[in-house]
C-alpha cells in the first residue's frame, strides 16, 4: 500500500515538473524576438492553410487563451506542422523515437553491465597494474570529446578499413527487394555497431569508475570482515557480498548521468546520421523549424523524467532495505 | 604574522598535492595549455597571416598539411591551424573558468540559503536543483538557440553556469546544515547578527574551500558543452574555439582527408578536460585525508 502511494506521489511530481517545463517554454517563446506567427506557421503554406493552422494553434487569441490552447494541444499530441517536412510534427517524432530508444537503451545497458563487471575486478585488485590500466583508460574514456571520438571511429573503422557503413540505418538495396527478415535485421545491426560502440565506450568509463569507488567503500564494511571470518571463499565474498551491494549506487547514477549520456547520444546520432530525436532536434534548430524543435525538446525532457522514475523504482526493487 | 598558519597550510597542501601523480600530471598539462593561451596573444603580431580568424596565407587556396611556415597546416581558406589551436586554448580557459566561477557563486549562495533557512524554501530550491540537474544542458542550449538565434560567447557562458549550479549547491547545502549546529553560529545569533550577516560572514568562509574544489569539475563540463555547441554550429561565430575548428573540418568535408586538421583540436579538448578532472581528484585527496590514506596504502 505504501509503495502504491509512493508511486502515485512520484507520478504526480513528474506531471508537475513537466507542467513547469511546458510553461517555461511557452513564456520563453513569447519573450524571444520575432513574431510568434512567423515562428510557428510556415510562410510557404497557402493562405487558407495558414489561417487554418493559426486558428488551430490559437495564435490570433489573447495570450492567456493561447497558453490554454498550447497545453491542450500538447496533451492531444498536436505540435503543429514542421516547416521542412510539411507534415504534422507528431508523425515525425513518433517515427524517430523508436530509433533513439533502440540505440540509447542498448548502449546504456551494455555499458552499465560491463562497467559494473570491470569496476568490480579493478577494485578487487586495487593498486595492481591491472587496476591502474583500467582506471586510467576509464578516465580517458570519460573525458573524451564525444563528437571527435565519433568522427575518429567513423574515419578509422568506416572510411579507412571500410568495415562499417558511414551512416544511416539501412542499405536501401536490401529493403526494396524481397530479402528475408533476418538479412534486414542484420543490416540494421551492421549500421548500429559504430554508434553503439561509440556510446558504449564513452559511458563505460563513468560506470567503471563509479563501480570501482563504490566497491572500495563496500569492501571496508563490517559484513565483509564477517564473511571472511566465516571462512567463505574470496570469490563468494567478491561476487555475492561485495559486488551486489556496490552495484546499487551505480544504478542511481544511471539516472544522474542520463543528462550526460543524452547530450552524447544527440551528438553521436548527428555524426552517424542515425535518425533519432537528438539528430532531429539539431536539424530543426539549424533549419529554423521551431515547431519540430519544440516537440523534440519536450519529448527529450519527458524521456529524462520517465527514465529517472524507472531508475527510482529499480533501485527500490533491488534494495530490500528501501521500502517507501 | 596572522596569515602565517594559512600560508603554511597552503604549502603543506601543495606538497601533498604535487606528490599525487594525478595532480602532478594535471598541473603539467594545464601549464602547457596556459602557455598556448598566452602565446595566442603574440602570434598574430608576427604576421597578420597568423591571425586565427582573418589571417589568410595568400599562397594557399586549399587545405595543406604541416610545413615550416604552418606548423600544423592550414584550413581550406588558408588560415593557420596552429594559430587557431592557440586561440582555442584561450577561449577554452575563458569559457571554462568564467562559467565555472559563475556557477560556483550561484551554487554557493543558493546552497547556503537553502541549508540555512530550511523548511519550505529549502524544499523548493532543492527540488528545483533536482530538476535542473537531470536536464541535458546541450539540449537546453539547442532549444534556446532555436528561440533566440545565435548566442555570443558570454551568454553561452552564463547559460551553462545557470544550468550547472545544482551539483555545487547540494554539497554546500549539506555543509551549511552541519555548520548551522555549531556553537559559533548560535553565539552570533545571540549577539544579534542578522541572517544575512550570519550567512555571508560566518558560513561563507567555511564553505568556500569546498566550493572551489567543485570549481574544477565545473570547468570540465563547461568546456565540453561549449565545444559541443560550437561543433554543432551554434557557437559564437566570432570566436575560434576548438569545437569551432572541428565544426569547420566537418562542414568543409575534410574530416577524412585532413587528419592534421581533425586530430589536434579533439586531443586538446579531451586533454584539457582530463587535466581539470585530475586536478579535481587530486584536490579531493588533499582536502579529504581519508582518501589520501586509501591512495597511499
Amino acid at each position: 500500500m505504501r509503495n502504491q502511494i509512493y508511486i502515485f506521489g512520484k507520478l504526480i511530481e513528474i506531471v508537475i515538473i513537466f507542467f513547469v517545463i511546458l510553461t517555461a517554454l511557452f513564456f520563453l517563446f513569447r519573450l524571444s524576438p520575432g513574431d510568434p506567427i512567423s515562428k510557428m506557421v510556415d510562410p510557404m503554406l497557402t493562405p487558407e492553410d495558414m489561417r487554418h493552422l493559426i486558428e488551430q494553434l490559437g495564435l490570433d487569441k489573447p495570450v492567456w487563451e493561447q497558453y490554454l490552447i498550447y497545453l491542450k494541444n500538447f496533451i492531444t499530441g498536436n505540435f503543429g506542422v514542421s516547416f521542412h517536412y510539411g507534415e504534422p510534427v507528431f508523425n515525425i517524432i513518433k517515427e524517430r523515437l523508436g530509433w533513439t530508444i533502440l540505440l540509447f537503451t542498448t548502449s546504456t545497458i551494455l555499458a552499465a553491465l560491463a562497467g559494473v563487471y570491470l569496476g568490480k575486478i579493478a577494485a578487487w585488485n586495487k593498486g595492481s597494474r591491472l587496476d591502474n590500466v583500467m582506471s586510467i583508460s576509464a578516465l580517458v574514456c570519460y573525458t573524451l570529446f564525444i563528437p571527435w571520438f565519433a568522427l575518429l571511429m567513423l574515419w578509422v573503422l568506416g572510411f579507412k578499413m571500410g568495415i562499417f557503413p558511414l551512416g544511416g540505418i539501412l542499405t536501401p538495396e536490401l529493403w526494396v527487394g524481397n530479402s528475408s527478415l533476418f538479412i534486414r535485421t542484420m543490416d540494421v545491426i551492421h549500421h548500429m555497431i559504430l554508434p553503439l560502440m561509440t556510446l558504449f565506450i564513452i559511458n563505460l568509463g563513468s560506470y567503471l569508475l563509479l563501480m570501482r569507488s563504490s566497491m572500495l567503500s563496500v569492501l571496508r564494511e563490517d559484513y565483509i570482515i564477517t564473511a571472511r571470518a566465516k571462512g567463505l571463499s574470496e570469490k563468494v565474498i567478491r561476487n555475492k557480498h561485495a559486488a551486489k551491494n556496490a552495484a546499487l549506487p551505480v544504478i542511481t547514477s544511471v539516472g544522474l548521468s542520463l543528462a550526460f549520456s543524452i547530450n552524447g547520444g544527440a551528438l553521436t546520432e548527428q555524426i552517424f546520421t542515425w535518425p533519432g530525436i537528438g539528430r532531429e532536434l539539431i536539424f530543426a534548430v539549424s533549419n529554423n523549424d521551431y515547431p519540430l524543435a519544440q516537440a523534440c525538446f519536450l519529448l527529450i525532457a519527458l524521456v529524462v523524467l520517465i527514465a529517472n522514475l524507472i531508475v527510482d523504482f529499480l533501485y527500490a526493487y533491488l534494495d530490500p532495505r528501501i521500502r517507501y | 604574522m596572522l596569515k602565517n598558519p594559512y600560508i603554511q597550510r597552503f604549502i603543506k597542501g601543495w606538497q601533498i598535492f604535487i606528490q599525487n601523480p594525478l595532480g602532478k600530471t594535471g598541473v603539467i598539462i594545464l601549464f602547457v595549455f596556459m602557455a598556448m593561451a598566452i602565446a595566442s596573444f603574440f602570434v598574430p603580431l608576427i604576421s597578420p597571416m597568423y591571425d586565427p580568424m582573418t589571417g589568410i596565407d595568400p599562397d594557399i587556396k586549399i587545405s595543406t598539411g604541416p610545413s615550416l611556415i604552418h606548423w600544423l597546416g592550414t584550413d581550406n581558406v588558408g588560415r593557420d591551424l596552429f594559430a587557431q589551436l592557440l586561440e582555442g586554448a584561450k577561449v577554452a580557459f575563458i569559457v571554462g573558468l568564467s562559467s565555472a566561477f559563475f556557477s560556483i557563486v550561484l551554487g554557493t549562495i543558493i546552497g547556503m540559503i537553502s541549508g540555512y533557512s530550511g523548511g519550505i524554501v529549502d524544499t523548493i530550491l532543492m527540488r528545483m536543483a533536482d530538476i535542473i540537474m537531470v536536464m541535458p544542458s546541450l539540449v537546453i542550449l539547442l532549444i534556446l538557440s532555436s528561440l533566440f538565434g545565435q548566442f555570443n560567447i558570454w551568454i553561452i557562458v552564463f547559460i551553462i553556469a545557470i544550468l550547472r549550479w545544482p551539483a555545487v549547491s547540494r554539497v554546500i547545502r549539506s555543509q551549511t546544515l552541519s555548520l548551522k549546529q555549531r556553537p559559533f553560529i548560535e553565539a552570533s545569533r545571540v549577539a544579534g547578527a542578522s541572517h544575512l550577516r550570519i550567512i555571508f560572514r560566518h558560513i561563507m568562509p567555511n564553505v568556500l574551500p569546498l566550493a572551489f574544489l567543485y570549481m574544477t569539475f565545473r570547468v570540465t563540463s563547461a568546456i565540453l558543452v561549449e565545444a559541443a555547441l560550437s561543433f554543432l554550429g551554434f557557437g559564437d561565430p566570432s570566436q575560434v574555439s576548438w569545437g569551432m575548428m572541428l565544426q569547420w573540418v566537418w562542414k568543409s568535408g575534410h574530416m577524412f582527408q585532413a587528419p592534421y586538421w581533425l586530430i589536434p583540436p579533439g586531443i586538446s579538448i579531451s586533454l584539457i578536460t582530463l587535466a581539470f578532472y585530475m586536478l579535481g581528484r587530486a584536490m579531493d585527496e588533499v582536502l579529504d585525508p581519508r582518501l589520501r590514506k586509501e591512495g597511499q596504502s
